[in-house]
């Protein structure tokens, strides 16, 4: 990681907010901090505090030096918003879980969001999806992996039901997050997210998870797929008859874009 | 393991010739290359480390006048007058007088126009036959993508193939050149001829530089005309920029002074120049360019572009694409100038003489048919591992 751009975001926070890096993508760079952007420091609002609870998530988009300072400012401006937006819309939807916007910094590119999920144990790292699949790589059809997998599928379920979609749906952008020794999952990084009642979207989202599971994980793949779905279908067959119609062009697409890859074939 | 020395050179030789036509779009070209055969091929993947010299890289435009674009049928024509002086010429410049002792002579099958593909595919046939020497089908991207590897020497790059016809980010994985990021619509050459056609400046010696010099004219750089920035995912789209481009400058020719965005609302004085339209133009499709590319690059965690195609000689582009890179650790820009980004016949013969010593010919001319559709990722890359 760019040392400059470390730099960059250090200076806009000043030091009494310190910050560690966690990953960098193309688009933004993930820091996490303790302190909280307007709480006063040391109100303890929860009794049994753990310390993920203290935990904030920064999302950065640094300033792009190769393009034109005019269009980079349009478009931190315009592509934070769009995440702020779309985050602080889903967490009003009921059951679908996402993490809770705390502040956002438009002009700057800056997001506060909170701290989910935690350490897998036997250093198996962060407890995202591609990790604990990872971690129950010798027990992989456990119950507990296909519980959590059925509560994937109901969550994006969720969300395609609304009228979202995820853009970028892997098994890294899934976090585990403990809730009373059940792990829950939280669909995270909707930079790439939006609204669309195209079936064309929805089928491409479910298409891009498919393909990154049998990247990530392809010995088990059909099995998490098959778990996926189910948690999937059980959104839409509790909607009655129209939930029903719904799913059936969704899958039907689904299986177009299987067919031809995400790519709309090029020919004629 | 790659072998490349699995089929050896004709008459016991210790190096290998090949002759490659291309002639996809307005450009005909003719090139010789030549690969000295080195043991140390035969067990490893070096194919971009052929020692390829050049013998000769001989091409002919076909330009049109201001305003108006190429059309197949005149473009084939072309290259049907300049096919036997251009080959001619290239054998008399690498100094081969016996032309029978090529290796392969490479055409390119696809994509591009299928007139002009036509005419260069009868051109290699008839030579074929008359010289007794095997084809070589190319995809004319792998041409470009090969050429850049051996030019630059670049083992492993993301690869920004931007033309005329074509916009696609690209990265090898298992012996296939898959495509990333690509246009929805047009291609940014395309976008940029064509803007050049309602400007009506010259098409020589290409639109894309008369536009690229314009820009560097432009007075006003702070301010930049605003255009869409259409960025979806990994790919983009720019045939609405080109649409509203387009109007902006029509309504600037028409001193069409309602447009507020162009001439003052009250005095009615002209705000914005031609210059500037095209140094606005290019900013903004060029950012999409490089944050596609970007994008494809923290996916497979790459630090090498190469850009090739003939918008990769502009040198804004390269500019921008460098200093995306010094962001990132080690990133490197690998770029080419006009010689080998413009289509030419060199590209067609590394890359198909690649294919030739993997044993990839063409051995009945029924296999000759050249199409006008042929993706990247149709190809199997049989020389890389």
């Amino acid at each position: 990681m760019s040392q400059e751009v470390i730099d960059q975001i250090a200076a806009y926070l000043t030091s009494n907010i310190p910050i560690v890096p966690i990953s960098q993508g193309a688009e933004a760079v993930v820091f996490t901090t303790n302190v909280h952007p307007y709480e006063p420091i040391n109100a303890k609002t929860s009794p049994n505090d753990q310390s993920t609870k203290t935990k904030y998530v920064i999302k950065y988009r640094p300033h792009k030096k190769y393009r034109h300072p005019s269009i980079d400012r349009a478009l931190t401006k315009h592509r934070t918003l769009g995440e702020s937006k779309i985050l602080a819309k889903l967490s009003q939807l009921p059951g679908l879980h996402v993490p809770k916007l705390i502040a956002t910094d438009v002009y700057n590119g800056c997001i506060w969001i909170e701290f989910l999920g935690e350490d897998l144990p036997d250093s198996f790292g962060f407890s995202n999806l591609k990790n604990y699949l990872w971690m129950h790589a010798s027990d992989p059809y456990c119950d507990d992996v296909k519980k959590t997998l059925i509560k994937v599928g109901h969550q994006i379920g969720l969300l395609h039901w609304n009228d979202y979609c995820h853009g970028d749906l892997t098994t890294s952008n899934v976090v585990l997050h403990q809730d009373n020794g059940h792990w829950e999952p939280y669909l995270i990084d909707f930079g790439l997210g939006s609204t669309s009642t195209l079936v064309e979207d929805k089928g491409v989202d479910l298409y891009v998870l498919e393909r990154a599971i049998i990247s990530t994980h392809s010995r088990f793949a059909a099995k998490y797929n098959e778990w996926i779905m189910q948690g999937f279908r059980s959104v839409y067959e509790d909607e009655g008859k129209k939930g029903q119609q719904k799913m059936k062009d969704i899958l039907k697409r689904f299986e177009e874009v299987r067919l031809r890859g995400r790519k709309r074939s090029m020919l004629g | 393991m790659v072998n490349l020395n699995q089929y050896p050179p004709k008459n016991g030789r210790n190096y290998y010739l090949a002759l490659g036509l291309e002639g996809s779009a307005n450009k005909l070209g003719v090139g010789i290359v030549k690969h000295p055969l080195l043991p140390k091929h035969a067990d490893s993947d070096l194919s971009h480390h052929c020692e390829m010299e050049i013998l000769s890289n001989v091409r002919d435009t076909y330009v049109t006048p201001p305003g108006e674009g190429f059309l197949p049928r005149d473009t084939a024509r072309h290259h049907r007058n300049w096919a036997v002086r251009l080959v001619r010429l290239a054998l008399k410049e690498a100094g081969i007088s016996d032309p029978s002792e090529l290796d392969t002579i490479c055409f390119t099958k696809g994509p591009g126009m299928g007139a002009p593909l036509h005419s260069v595919v009868v051109m290699a046939r008839t030579l074929s036959v008359m010289w007794d020497v095997p084809l070589v089908g190319v995809n004319h991207c792998v041409g470009h993508i090969e050429m850049g590897r051996e030019i630059t020497k670049a083992e492993n790059p993301v690869v920004l193939y931007v033309s005329g016809g074509n916009t696609q980010v690209i990265a090898y994985s298992e012996n296939c050149y898959r495509i990333f990021g690509e246009t929805l619509d047009i291609a940014i050459g395309n976008c940029l001829d064509r803007f050049a056609r309602t400007l009506r400046i010259p098409n020589e010696p290409s639109p894309g530089y008369n536009i690229e010099q314009l820009a560097y004219k432009c007075k006003n750089k702070d301010c930049l005309v605003e255009l869409p920035y259409t960025v979806k995912g990994m790919d983009l789209s720019m045939s609405g920029i080109l649409g509203y481009v387009d109007s902006l400058a029509k309504d600037l020719f028409n001193k069409n002074t309602k447009n507020k965005l162009l001439f003052d609302s009250q005095t009615g004085q002209q705000l914005v120049t031609v210059e500037d339209l095209c140094y606005s133009l290019q900013e903004n499709l060029f950012a999409m360019l490089v944050e596609i590319t970007e994008r494809a690059m923290a996916h497979v965690n790459s630090n090498q572009v190469l850009i090739v195609g003939g918008v990769g000689c502009n040198v804004r582009l390269q500019e921008m694409m460098a200093s995306m890179c010094r962001d990132r650790s080690n990133g490197q820009v690998h770029a080419t100038d006009e010689r080998f980004c413009i289509d030419n016949g060199v590209m067609i013969a590394q890359a198909g003489l690649l294919q030739f010593r993997m044993g990839n010919t063409i051995n009945d001319l029924a296999e000759t048919v050249v199409t006008q559709k042929f993706r990247t990722d149709e190809v199997y890359v049989a020389w890389r591992e």
